[in-house]
């Protein structure tokens, strides 16, 4: 079992009356356990040139298998022009925008078929984001699949 | 302008071959500037139970329609619960974004797509006498005397839990406007033309109204069992 464990901490002395000075811990595990999570894409890095949206995370197509196990996600806007983001969207419900050095961590259960995460950066000059994801389950397709997939 | 960063830590020695330690530090800014954001809601602590399980009920963390879309806003949602089953399961609309079990926490964008309110217009007219009563979202107003214009105003002048109003000085007319996108709100219209007390031929009809649509990206949290569970919570925006 691997111990995998992620941290935030949110500090500022300025926002609110008190000092703001968050911080939290924990390990990730699979759904409902104590067990760690033992399976990774990695860190990967893109760098994308058109605003298409793109699948991060492609959709699920046998939820059966997946359904509710635990999953963790990471995206990072690596830009460090101000004004450029990347849209992000599970499914076809958008999250938020991450804009130039943003970071996310959430979770990502894919309780319903064709569940994917995709993102759509808002300039076409180049944009560098970081991501990965820690999981529990995830179906691989057998490279003779000829199954297509759309959004639910 | 105030400074405000986020840092994650991923780490793990045991998980890849070659050891897993990844740290990101973000400095929290308004969309598309180099400028702070300066609000937040402050971290917020809640335990939710129910009387049963059929009873649980999802919590409506953050309304999209208290904030701006498409901005720098981000949410911090963290379980505190101990037991390693129970989680909360997060919802952006109707979306199931995952689930917090025990200890995890989440740091995400949010941008908070509302929808439309429902406005109507209210028109004071015909003859109303000091006393006459008209009652609105359990709201009563109370003629002081029977200028139109006076009247309006004191409908103005209240405070009414799901809408708010908008009034120009020396008309008779009040515009209302729904506290929240929502796209069932007629029903509330109706009872507005019915709760007219007046000794006099006062009406206070509805001139015009639009329905509103229900927004796009409240962020709910459901907790998967009844008994006490216990989350902190935190929207930092613009």
């Amino acid at each position: 079992m691997a111990t995998t464990t992620a941290s935030l901490t949110i500090t500022s002395s300025d926002l609110v009356g008190d000092a703001l000075s968050l911080s939290t811990t924990n390990n990730v595990y699979k759904a409902g356990t104590t067990t760690g999570l033992e399976q990774t894409t990695g860190i990967a890095s893109v760098y994308l040139t058109a605003t298409t949206q793109i699948d991060l995370f492609n959709p699920v197509r046998t939820a059966a298998a997946d359904a509710g196990k635990n999953s963790w996600i990471y995206i990072c806007n690596n830009s460090e022009d101000e004004t450029e983001y990347a849209t992000i969207k599970i499914s076809n419900q958008t999250v938020g925008r991450l804009y130039a050095g943003d970071f996310m961590w959430m979770p990502w259960n894919r309780s319903a078929r064709f569940v994917d995460v995709s993102l759509t950066p808002s300039v076409a000059t180049g944009m560098r984001i970081e991501y990965g994801l820690f999981y529990e389950s995830l179906e691989h397709l057998a490279s003779t699949d000829a199954r297509t997939f759309q959004d639910e | 302008m105030a400074t405000t960063t986020a840092t994650i830590t991923l780490s793990s020695s045991d998980l890849l071959s070659n050891e897993l330690a990844l740290s990101t530090t973000s400095t929290l800014t308004t969309a598309g500037t180099s400028t702070g954001v300066t609000q937040a809601s402050g971290l917020s602590r809640k335990t939710t139970s129910a009387a049963s399980a059929a009873a649980i009920q999802a919590v409506n963390l953050y309304r999209a329609g208290d904030y701006t879309a498409d901005k720098a806003n981000k949410v911090y949602i963290k379980n505190t619960s101990t037991t390693a089953s129970e989680y909360f399961t997060v919802h952006i609309d109707q979306e199931e974004i995952g689930r917090l079990y025990a200890g995890d926490w989440m740091f995400m964008p949010w941008n908070a797509t509302s929808g439309t309110k429902a406005v109507f217009t209210v028109t004071f007219a015909s003859t109303w006498a000091a006393g006459d009563t008209w009652e609105f979202d359990g709201i009563t107003m109370t003629a002081a005397n029977s200028t139109l214009a006076d009247i309006a105003a004191q409908v103005d002048a209240l405070n009414y839990p799901n809408w708010t109003t908008t009034y120009v000085a020396t008309e008779a007319t009040i515009i209302f406007s729904a506290r929240y996108a929502s796209s069932a709100s007629e029903e509330v219209w109706v009872t507005a033309d019915g709760t007219l007390n007046t000794a006099g031929s006062g009406t206070a009809n509805i001139s015009s109204a639009a329905v509103g649509s229900k927004s796009e990206s409240d962020i709910t949290i459901r907790p998967s069992v009844h008994t006490d569970m216990t989350y902190e919570a935190m929207l930092i925006h613009e």
